[in-house]
């Protein structure tokens, strides 16, 4: 239930002068006007629940504004929106103008259409966008921050705080800008799977208020799987402070910018000490803060989120011709310009695992009915199987394969495919089935319409399974005499499984816990992924595996915890002189430790008093390479703690016994992909 | 919006992080740039923050069309791959550029080498119409570029078009109907056709045509697929899918007159012994040179000369990579040097700079009987000799010291040893300030 196009972004006040530009923008909102409402309700046939969407026609130049804030009109002011708006137009200046999709997340989402575009791309944008605002409004991620953001609004009053200090004749602006600058050093720091909970500005110093937590938690509707996963009771019970405890934090601490907010202070240079911080710098930690956690679960769930949108995309614009023929090819090759960049592109890993779902789960299904044939076993399926009578079998049937508008008379009635009331209003001449057959079709009809396994592309899919796959299926079955012909199996399969299982994914998975799932051999192979080293023996990159365990757990490295490594406050009393030290917490790869110091630098800043970071840092010694290089072997670098210490003017490095680092080194998991032997 | 405000923010703060000058100039990429448009790394532009080593992250590829085996070299891992690239331990890998034109850059080079070389003939005469050769998307009728309409046009209609012949020949295959021939043209031999178009072509053709053909292998076998460039030679082209996106509008360049216009000749030794690091220190030296000159005129224009025992013109992308094997014989690039100079650069017309550099090599006597009477003989506001010996000293090598001797501190005639980037720019101020000496 999307509202009409609109010509003018909603800022922008309701003055009656137009101009030939108003003039053209409106009558691009009038022309989209019609694919929106269309859009929005295939989507609903097809399953989705997205918020409702806002459409905003926009210039080129908006269009560059909008991708350099992020999605909003409103930023508080900061050189980077203005270094990615000089990118932006750069790069459209040299790679000619692309369609881009901009919806945020917020209820109702707000998406924007250059007024430029062709058709054919402003309705690929807009069946992306009610994708991935029924991917807002259903994925529990999001409701970590809210299920009703309100974003737009409070990124706006965000940007007016900020502006308002750096126009406080009191407050140095500069010194504003470098601070905003410190804290975006720390953006991903943060404690992304924890609800968001302010710190206000007065409170008082006790931390973070979590009295009324499990209130809350109760409050976000979660499902039992996310609760699990991440507020289990140890969690809870660590919440709680023990006035007693020595140590403090009591646990190690993520969320560094809710610490710092908490309990940091500024570095006075003329008293030579730590000072309390200034109420607008509290402010604008707190604000910057919030905007981390507004923006986490975009970050947390990119693959399957673009992957989602382009997925329903491709199904409504190339499958349901929401793009009539002409325009198709606009389509296709603006597609596989998107889908086609190069290196790792989370739109086509995400679109390529949702449609592994999908066909795995329709073939699961497929595979499980006809293990039920008398005389079917997983021993014998491959042998006993006819799989082009099994896919004729389950090619959609003729009542919902096509729609003839001369025949609609013959539909016969009760069908849970057809949806009755748009077959009257089509008799009536009040929808247009010619054009939209698709209205014709409840969610069962277009499941069964769309049923992936009989599609050209994947009609080898059903044949591929493996035969532990097979073993594992039947393993869970009981009756497996279920039917006397393949016919009767076939009959009794449920063309929705698929898309059912989709939405459930959709809404309690992350990218982390996704590629867990989905990523298969099969998948890995079919798709050619492979992960590769620095080879320091051979000083350059090289493949190292095509293994799917191998795969996974490179990405799993990419996509945990925003692809940086986990840095907690480990104690806030260090030295016993009230500095901070920092952990890393070492999974096997190391740290950059140029970028660290820069970063310790800042923490300065926000801490008020010497900050101390401790790592594990790898040494590699010329003469093991050489040996290494020799043997056709990597060499084994040795590892060894080290703390890097800012004290204000300069910094202080050291090697620190081991036993002080073991616990920081994970030894459950090993990221590294190299073969034993491999450079011949 | 404040994005505008965020905009110059950017640039300051881009301009107060830009590498140093002189520092780009010894050690910095300078062939990111192009000859119009100078790009000088900013140092940090990317906030600073924890991450891995990027080396000892790795990482995934996907393969186009195969996977590589374990131990096969993947090249750099594409940007985008990860957040950025770069040498570990380095500030933030991600350079951002900033950039400046000639002019910006000789102002700074004056700053930075104190210097301030006041270029005769400045002036600008008259402002007139030009050509029409500045595009814009908007603008009369009259002016649009149909030519580049055309192109892209044309391009569409590559990307578009296929054979469709070979189509109806598969259609004419025993046994294949519209949708066997739709996912075999799809599938298998990617050609761009429409289910429509192939449902079309089906019904018109007559049961008994389709059968004409056994197998697939059998119309392959008599029908030979035609590529869509022969096609359109053959049939011309009809229906050139043209876009409001494509048209493009031409309106006349401002064109200033200038009275006085530089010409510099960059002469290089291309023979055996100048190496890799030679070619490099050369190349640090002339560019810089090139871009203080650019910006010192309004009309510069470049000669490039390579000589080993003979010389030849070469353009300009080619200039510094060049590398023969023979001899050295210098007299021959000043020959052709002065054979173009006369030829299309009079001396009352033109400023001249000639600058030659090579390690000093050359064949006996060659330097004092023909180079030097040839530097005598070439009018030119500067002549230069840049000598590149990374090791020091070959014995044989004389030809910067000969000529050095002979013109002394002469007005017009620099010489200057690069020995290793730390020398450049000590070397483009000894250049440079020997023709404000001039003055």
């Amino acid at each position: 239930m999307s509202e009409r196009p609109q010509s003018k972004p909603m800022s922008e006040s309701d003055d009656t002068i137009y101009t030939p530009e108003d003039i053209r923008m409106q009558r691009e909102a009038a022309k989209l006007e019609e694919p929106v409402k269309n859009a929005t309700e295939l989507a609903r046939r097809l399953g989705l629940n997205p918020y409702p969407v806002n459409y905003w026609i926009v210039d080129y130049d908006e269009m560059n504004e909008l991708i350099a804030y992020g999605g909003f009109q409103q930023r508080y002011p900061h050189w980077r929106w203005g270094m990615t708006y000089d990118r932006q137009q750069k790069q459209s200046q040299f790679l000619g103008g692309k369609a881009f999709e901009i919806v945020n997340n917020d209820n109702p989402s707000h998406a924007f259409l250059q007024v430029s575009n062709s058709l054919a791309d402003q309705k690929a944008v807009i069946t992306h966008v009610e994708a991935h605002a029924d991917f807002f409004a259903n994925n529990e991620w999001f409701a970590l921050f809210s299920r009703d953001p309100n974003a737009a609004a409070q990124l706006a009053s965000h940007a007016d705080t900020v502006r308002n200090y750096m126009h406080d004749p009191e407050i140095d602006r500069g010194e504003v800008e470098r601070f905003i600058d410190h804290i975006l050093s720390l953006e991903d720091n943060i404690d992304q799977y924890r609800p968001y909970a302010p710190i206000s500005v007065d409170g008082d110093e006790n931390g973070p208020e979590l009295a009324a937590l499990e209130d809350q938690l109760d409050e976000l509707n979660l499902s039992e799987e996310v609760k699990r996963q991440v507020f289990d009771e140890e969690w809870l019970e660590s919440q709680a402070v023990d006035e007693t405890d020595v140590t403090f934090p009591p646990e190690p601490e993520s969320d560094i910018l809710g610490f710092l907010r908490a309990y940091g202070k500024q570095y006075d240079a003329d008293a030579e000490k730590a000072v309390e911080m200034e109420d607008w710098q509290k402010d604008i930690l707190e604000i910057l803060r919030r905007e981390a956690y507004y923006f986490a679960p975009q970050k947390l769930t990119k693959v399957m989120n673009e992957g989602w949108a382009s997925f329903w995309e491709s199904l409504m614009m190339a499958d349901e011709n929401f793009a009539d023929s002409q325009e198709f090819i606009t389509y296709a090759d603006h597609m596989s310009r998107v889908l086609g960049s190069p290196g790792l592109n989370p739109y086509s890993l995400g679109l390529q695992l949702w449609q592994y779902v999908e066909n795995s789960e329709n073939r699961r299904q497929v595979v499980e009915q006809l293990l039920c044939v008398t005389g079917i076993t997983w021993r014998n399926f491959h042998e006993m199987v006819d799989f082009n009578e099994v896919l004729a079998l389950l090619e959609p049937d003729d009542l919902v394969a096509s729609v003839d508008t001369n025949r609609l008379d013959a539909i016969p009635a009760d069908d849970p495919r057809i949806d009755y009331e748009s077959l009257r209003a089509a008799t009536d001449g009040n929808v247009d089935l010619d054009r939209y057959p698709w209205k014709l079709f409840t969610y069962e009809g277009l499941a069964e319409r769309q049923y992936s396994l009989v599609k050209p592309q994947n009609r080898g899919y059903l044949s591929r399974i493996s035969r532990d796959e097979l073993e594992r299926i039947s393993r869970y079955m009981f009756d497996d005499e279920k039917y006397d012909t393949v016919a009767q199996a076939i009959d009794a399969v449920d063309y929705t499984v698929g898309w059912d299982r989709m939405r459930d994914i959709r809404a309690s998975h992350n990218d982390i816990t996704f590629l867990d799932e989905f990523l298969t051999q099969e998948f890995v192979d079919e798709q050619h992924y492979f992960t590769y080293e620095y080879a320091r023996s051979a000083g350059d990159y090289r493949a190292t595996s095509t293994d799917y365990r191998d795969v996974k757990k490179k990405l799993m490295l990419q996509f945990t915890n925003f692809g940086k490594p986990t840095i907690v406050v480990s104690d806030a009393n260090y030295r016993n002189r009230n500095e901070l030290l920092l952990e890393h917490q070492y999974n096997g790869v190391a740290l950059d430790i140029g970028q660290a110091r820069a970063v310790l630098e800042r923490i300065f800043e926000l801490w008020g008093r010497p900050v101390a970071l401790r790592t594990i840092k790898k040494e590699f010694d010329d003469h093991d390479i050489e040996v290494a290089r020799r043997r056709n072997k990597e060499p084994k670098p040795k590892e060894v703690g080290w703390e890097i210490r800012y004290t204000g003017d300069g910094f202080e490095e050291e090697e620190v016994e081991w036993s002080e680092v073991e616990q920081l080194a994970a030894t459950d998991i090993d990221y590294d992909t190299k073969p034993e032997e491999w450079l011949a | 919006m404040g994005l505008k405000e965020d905009l110059e923010r950017f640039r300051e703060v881009g301009e107060e992080r830009r590498q140093d000058l002189s520092e780009f100039i010894q050690y910095g990429d300078l062939s990111g740039g192009r000859p119009d448009q100078i790009r000088i790394p900013i140092k940090i532009v990317n906030l600073p923050e924890f991450a891995y080593e990027k080396r000892d992250m790795g990482g995934v590829g996907q393969g186009d069309g195969g996977t590589p085996q374990p131990g096969e070299p993947v090249g750099q891992p594409e940007p985008g791959d990860g957040d950025e690239d770069g040498d570990p331990g380095e500030e933030s890998g991600e350079h951002e550029y900033y950039e400046m034109d000639p002019e910006e850059f000789a102002e700074e080079l004056d700053e930075e080498l104190g210097l301030d070389l006041d270029p005769k003939g400045k002036q600008v005469t008259e402002e007139i119409e030009g050509d029409f050769t500045d595009i814009t998307r908007t603008g009369p009728t009259g002016t649009l570029d149909f030519e580049r309409l055309f192109k892209e046009g044309l391009k569409r209609k590559l990307a578009m078009d296929f054979d469709e012949e070979y189509v109806k020949a598969a259609l004419q295959i025993d046994g294949w109907g519209p949708d066997r021939v739709f996912e075999w043209a799809r599938t298998e031999e990617n050609i761009p056709v429409s289910r429509a178009w192939i449902v079309d072509a089906h019904e018109k053709l007559s049961a008994e045509e389709r059968t004409q053909y056994e197998s697939l292998a059998e119309m392959e076998a008599t029908v030979e697929r035609e590529p869509t460039p022969a096609r359109i030679r053959r049939e011309g082209v009809k229906d050139i899918p043209f876009r409001r996106e494509d048209e493009r509008y031409r309106y006349p360049e401002i064109i200033e007159e200038r009275e006085k216009n530089v010409v510099v000749v960059n002469i290089r030794d291309v023979s055996g012994s100048m190496r890799q690091k030679k070619r490099e220190l050369v190349e640090r030296t002339f560019t810089p040179l090139d871009w203080y000159l650019q910006g010192k005129y309004d009309n510069a224009e470049f000669i490039y000369i390579a000589h080993d025992a003979d010389a030849w013109e070469v353009e300009r992308e080619d200039f510094f990579g060049i590398r023969s094997g023979g001899g050295t014989k210098i007299s021959s690039a000043y020959e052709l040097a002065k054979e173009r100079l006369d030829e299309e650069y009079p001396w009352n017309e033109w400023n001249r700079y000639v600058f030659a550099a090579g390690d000093s090599e050359n064949s006996s006597n060659d330097t004092s009987e023909s180079v030097i009477p040839l530097m005598e003989e070439i009018d030119a506001n500067l002549h230069a000799y840049v000598e590149t010996q990374p090791a020091g000293n070959a014995i044989n090598a004389t030809h910067a010291e000969e000529v050095h001797n002979h013109f002394g501190d002469s007005e017009n005639v620099a010489v200057a040893y690069v020995s290793n980037p730390e020398d450049v720019t000590d070397a483009i101020y000894e250049i440079l300030s020997t023709e404000q000496n001039d003055e």
